[in-house]
């Protein structure tokens, strides 16, 4: 079956791919690695005029160190940042994120800044960046802006860039001293699938065990990725004893809100944040090998 | 559309409509009919070809995103008219029964030999979980791909 008939703009330049969608803007998608884009019009749920592809854009891939933190070019895919030895050494929570996106030819197409301005709840790499404190580079008619993570996912797919704008990249800060970090996917059906609940936490322990750090991010908790705040609250400054991690993870399921789909209803996915924000501090308190497949 | 790019090892122009997949491109354009039509989505894993050596969905790219890049698809794996070994060991161990996922198999199979040579059973079970398979039960899928692993021979 072929996609609907539409016309190709493939500029050079990343003014060039502004100006275009500036002109064209509603008749128009930008098209990166077309994971998302391309179901989506074979569906028939988007059918435009035209696309503009930012694959001619190679600056718009690049990884590299800035002054410490870690700048992820929009079009670099998950594949590229996982191999990326900078990645994995330095922000190894984000190389384990993003080594579970779908499937290894899904992850050499699919890039990092589609997979944030799809703003879907069931993100990998969505829970793990917001642990990180990551902003997002945002370029469009009114000039460049950066876009805290925890303020870009605005609703149910819906990302904070207005019209005309482009993700150009994802810049990341240096990890806390010492953090200890993981990524736990939990799906319902087959390993490949998006998650039912993905949890990603960072902490921080003092030589008395207790929590300096703590952050936890959840994907498919609710119509956007988020923080569990209340839980982070609860747990700053304790010891991650059973007791304490339990309570914690009861939080975090109870500030979730989740939505049912065909994946699993809104109570499962609760009852799931609650079983693997448990598994997973556990894991980082004892530094025992977690499973990261479900 | 004018696309240059490199196809199973000698240079190929073509011309192809801007809203055409790979997919769209290989069989429809160039009439190579060994990479098959799925599911359309990326969910199957049936369209699976190399860009630059790694694993693609042929029916996700667009095929303008493959100028001047090197492409290998199922029919570029036999020399000559002879088979290539993970072929044999398809063949030989009985990894296809229907064979509709067979040549996404290959690839992806490939593709894994490229970055691991000596994979062990769960690194080719995690290179080939994008690759869907309704009839073999993947075990025979599995140890063919073990056993043609240049590492392991």
């Amino acid at each position: 079956m072929r996609l609907h008939p539409f016309g190709l703009l493939e500029p050079e330049s990343l003014t060039e791919a502004l100006g275009a969608l500036a002109k064209l803007d509603g008749e128009a998608r930008l098209i990166a690695g077309g994971t998302a884009l391309i179901p989506m019009i074979r569906l028939g749920l988007v059918k435009p005029d035209r696309l503009i592809s930012l694959n001619r854009l190679p600056a718009l891939a690049e990884i590299r160190l800035d002054g410490g933190s870690l700048e992820l070019g929009a079009m670099a895919t998950h594949a590229d940042i996982d191999h990326a030895r900078l990645v994995r050494d330095g922000w190894p929570l984000l190389a384990e994120a993003v080594r579970r996106v779908a499937t290894p030819a899904i992850r050499t197409s699919g890039t990092i800044g589609g997979n944030l301005a799809y703003a879907e709840a069931a993100s990998d790499p969505a829970p793990a960046l917001m642990c990180l404190d990551a902003e997002v580079r945002v370029a469009g008619p009114a000039g460049r802006r950066s876009v805290p993570i925890g303020g870009f996912f605005r609703g149910f797919y819906e990302a904070a860039l207005e019209p005309g704008e482009i993700v150009t990249a994802v810049r990341v800060p240096p990890s806390p001293k010492g953090a200890r970090s993981g990524y736990v996917k939990f799906t319902s059906r087959s390993a490949e699938d998006k998650p039912l609940v993905g949890v990603a936490a960072l902490v921080v322990l003092d030589t008395a065990g207790r929590c300096g750090e703590v952050r936890i991010g959840l994907g498919g908790a609710a119509p956007t990725p988020i923080r569990a705040s209340r839980a982070e609250t609860q747990l700053r400054g304790e010891v991650l004893s059973d007791t304490a991690v339990r309570a914690a993870a009861e939080s975090a399921a109870r500030e979730s809100e989740p939505l049912s789909d065909l994946m699993g209803s809104a109570d499962y996915r609760r009852e799931m944040i609650r079983v693997w924000v448990r598994r997973l501090l556990v894991a980082l308190r004892d530094g025992t090998p977690r499973s990261n497949r479900s | 559309m004018t696309l240059a790019f490199t196809l199973n090892g000698r240079p190929c122009t073509t011309e192809a409509p801007a809203h055409w997949t790979v997919l769209d491109l290989l069989r429809d354009g160039l009439a190579l009919m060994g990479t098959k039509y799925g599911c359309g989505e990326g969910a199957c894993g049936t369209c699976t070809v190399l860009a630059d050596g790694r694993p693609i969905r042929a029916c996700l790219v667009l095929a303008a995103h493959v100028r001047g890049r090197t492409l290998v698809t199922v029919e570029g794996l036999e020399t000559d008219g002879r088979l290539d070994a993970l072929q044999t060991a398809f063949a030989e161990r009985g990894a296809a029964q229907c064979g509709f996922c067979t040549p996404g198999m290959l690839m992806a199979a490939r593709a894994l030999f490229i970055e691991n040579p000596a994979p062990t059973a769960d690194d080719v079970r995690e290179a080939l979980s994008g690759n869907l398979c309704r009839c073999t039960g993947y075990t025979k899928i599995v140890e063919a791909v073990l056993g043609a692993a240049p590492g392991s021979r």
